[in-house]
């Protein structure tokens, strides 16, 4: 695994990937969707990537967090060579490495808001006492405790969008991947999620990837990188990064 | 994830859409109540056959005549008898020491001369007539082949108690559903005994004053009466015990008219007849007749439970559709269980469960269900068999049936939605993400 260099200083990747490349089957043939893409991320890095719809990001999320196979190239998460898991491997790094926030929320609509997150622990097998105080304290630091018995369809969009991203850190990830998370929230929930996803690299110390065409939210990150005919362009940062500016390769 | 987690996930799932729940769950229910009252009813049929061919006595059964047996009649379920032979404790005891034997009842029977109300109900005379009073050891009446169709059975040891049959009845011009009609009254039988006065003779009677206190089908022996075996003892003793031995009164030299001997199971009755043939004493039972229509019934059975077993993969078809619709509705929460972490048997578990839990919901219900229903038409068909002057039929609860309701709709209905669930379990977990 290679580093980021940051004002000379080497810090580990927490995403390598090296000549991606993904394609869909269609009619007319096939959509090369990712060509050779190239990306390295250090530990702690906020990164956003944007471009059109179709570009690719959703498929570059999906493979960084282990829902999608890489069909071309080396995908190294946190150490992980995503090309060379099994099925229950890939399962066991989605539950224990990364943490995901859909667009869609993702929640389960017959579960709680408490129970949606200590789903995530429950998967991973954490003993059923450990999990209810792990949502507590997940759902409190999320501004969300006295909602914890309210199901989804109770819920404003930005509350299920919080109570997603308290789930998506119940396991403790190293790497937190946000497929479009302000997509479906009106303008003032989206800027409560976006200050709480700004607070992970920091409070957490994970790793953000943000897939995203909010302009304000892909402003605000350390890095921000466009797809683009199926490759990542670096982008000029809107503020100083606190990580490698290492070049999207 | 534990069995305990996934089957909270499943049960949570199954409430998601409530309505196609309980339709799922009623389809399996009916299902599982066809078949259990099919089964039920079926079964309380052959029980009901069966007893009736054996009098309500054990299938097992075989009537042992006091004579030998006739080489042309061995296998017949009615066998004419051959010539006269005594049935003595010697046989009784040789015949108890069969290895199948499970029990072997002495019966005695007496010729009377019996004196009825000197009217019918009907109001014509009625005269005394010669009849036989059979006696049985009615301590063991459970083992005989004797029916009460009214009132009850006169006490083991009783002297003033009697049970009239059919035959009586018929006598009285009183049809079957009238039984009740003759309990309470009175009959005095007695056995006569030669007593020589000079160059002539006389008979005399012992006579018995006794209450009719119940109305019996019985297989027995032939006679209108049944009492306990003393009386028909004494009754013979008295005759035999005149100087002609009995022989005016043609009293048979036999100390038992007949024995009625179980067998250990229907299985076995061939043999002990068999045995008792070797022995040299004339056997029948109703081995052949209750061998076919046991064929007959179980054929039937077979053809009820296919109905219901019809009925039951339809409902699991039912189960396997709703559970299809279920994983087309819900590929993105299953993607995003599979984003969070599920692993492909955990997805297949949830789904498993949520099928084994709408069977054995159904199962439940429609067991109960298909009990209440066999209970209802029991109630029905008791009904008109009282109204025809028979005995009604006693439903219990079949615990195969049950057991088989209750488990066979779950088994099916996890088999059902087998298709559904490895279906979920294989859809790629991309499906928690849209577009590209």
């Amino acid at each position: 695994m290679g580093g980021g260099d940051h004002h000379g200083v080497v810090t580990p990747l927490s995403v390598d990937v090296r000549g991606l490349g993904h394609r869909f089957a269609s009619r007319g043939g096939h959509i090369e969707v990712l060509d050779g893409l190239d990306l390295a991320v250090a530990a702690g890095d906020h990164v956003a990537l944007v471009g059109q719809s179709g570009a690719g990001k959703s498929t570059l999320l999906a493979v960084l967090g282990g829902l999608e196979p890489p069909q071309r190239g080396q995908v190294v998460v946190e150490g992980h060579d995503l090309a060379g898991l099994s099925g229950d491997e890939l399962a066991a790094f989605r539950r224990q490495t990364v943490g995901f926030v859909f667009q869609h929320f993702g929640l389960l609509e017959t579960l709680s808001a408490a129970e949606n997150v200590e789903l995530a622990c429950t998967l991973a097998g954490v003993a059923r006492q450990r999990r209810g105080h792990r949502a507590r304290q997940l759902l409190d630091a999320v501004g969300l405790a006295p909602r914890a018995s309210h199901r989804p369809p109770e819920l404003s969009g930005g509350e299920r969008q919080r109570v997603a991203i308290a789930r998506a850190l119940a396991n403790q990830p190293r790497v937190v991947l946000a497929d479009e998370p302000t997509g479906n929230l009106d303008e003032d929930s989206a800027a409560l999620v976006v200050e709480l996803l700004e607070t992970l690299p920091g409070d957490h110390g994970c790793t953000l990837v943000v897939v995203t065409h909010n302009r304000a939210l892909a402003r605000r990150a350390g890095r921000r990188l466009v797809l683009r005919d199926g490759c990542l362009h670096e982008n000029e940062p809107a503020s100083p990064s606190t990580s490698s500016p290492g070049p999207a390769r | 994830m534990s069995w305990r987690d996934a089957w909270a996930l499943a049960v949570k799932g199954v409430r998601r859409r409530p309505g196609r729940a309980v339709l799922t769950v009623l389809a399996v229910a009916l299902a599982s109540a066809l078949l259990t009252a099919l089964l039920t009813i079926a079964g309380t049929a052959e029980t009901k056959v069966l007893d009736e061919l054996a009098q309500g006595g054990p299938l097992a059964g075989i009537k042992v005549a006091a004579a030998e047996p006739d080489p042309g009649q061995i296998d017949q379920d009615n066998a004419r008898p051959g010539p006269a032979r005594d049935l003595d404790d010697a046989a009784r005891q040789r015949i108890a020491e069969l290895p199948e034997v499970a029990r072997v009842l002495p019966v005695v029977t007496a010729r009377a001369l019996v004196v009825a109300p000197s009217q019918t109900p009907a109001g014509e005379n009625l005269d005394p007539f010669v009849e036989t009073v059979v006696g049985v050891d009615l301590s063991s009446s459970a083992s005989l082949p004797v029916t009460v169709l009214a009132g009850r059975l006169p006490g083991p040891a009783s002297t003033t108690e009697l049970a009239v049959t059919q035959g009586y009845l018929e006598r009285l011009g009183l049809e079957r559903t009238e039984a009740a009609e003759v309990l309470g009254t009175e009959v005095v039988w007695g056995a006569g005994r030669l007593f020589p006065e000079g160059e002539r003779s006389f008979v005399r009677g012992r006579w018995v004053r006794a209450q009719v206190v119940g109305v019996v089908a019985q297989e027995a022996a032939t006679g209108s009466f049944l009492v306990p075996l003393a009386q028909t003892q004494a009754a013979r003793e008295w005759t035999r015990s005149g100087p002609d031995g009995g022989a005016f009164l043609e009293l048979a030299s036999s100390p038992y008219s007949g024995l009625f001997v179980v067998a250990q199971g229907i299985d076995n009755v061939s043999r002990v007849r068999s045995q008792i043939t070797a022995i040299g004493y004339s056997t029948s039972a109703p081995e052949n007749l209750i061998a076919t229509v046991r064929r007959y019934l179980h054929v039937v059975e077979i053809v009820l439970s296919a109905v219901g077993g019809i009925g039951l993969v339809i409902a699991a078809l039912g189960i396997t559709n709703a559970l299809l619709a279920a994983v087309r509705e819900r590929r993105r929460e299953i993607g995003v269980l599979k984003a969070i972490g599920a692993r492909d048997r955990d997805v297949l578990s949830i789904f498993l469960i949520e099928a084994a839990t709408l069977g054995l919901v159904g199962g439940v219900l429609g067991t109960t269900l298909g009990w209440l229903v066999a209970r209802g038409v029991g109630g029905v068909v008791n009904g008109y068999l009282a109204a025809q002057g028979l005995a009604g039929v006693q439903l219990g609860i079949p615990v195969v049936v049950v057991a088989g309701g209750v488990f066979g709709s779950a088994l099916l209905s996890l088999l059902g939605g087998t298709l559904p669930a490895l279906r979920a379990a294989r859809l790629p977990a991309r499906e928690a993400v849209g577009g590209a």
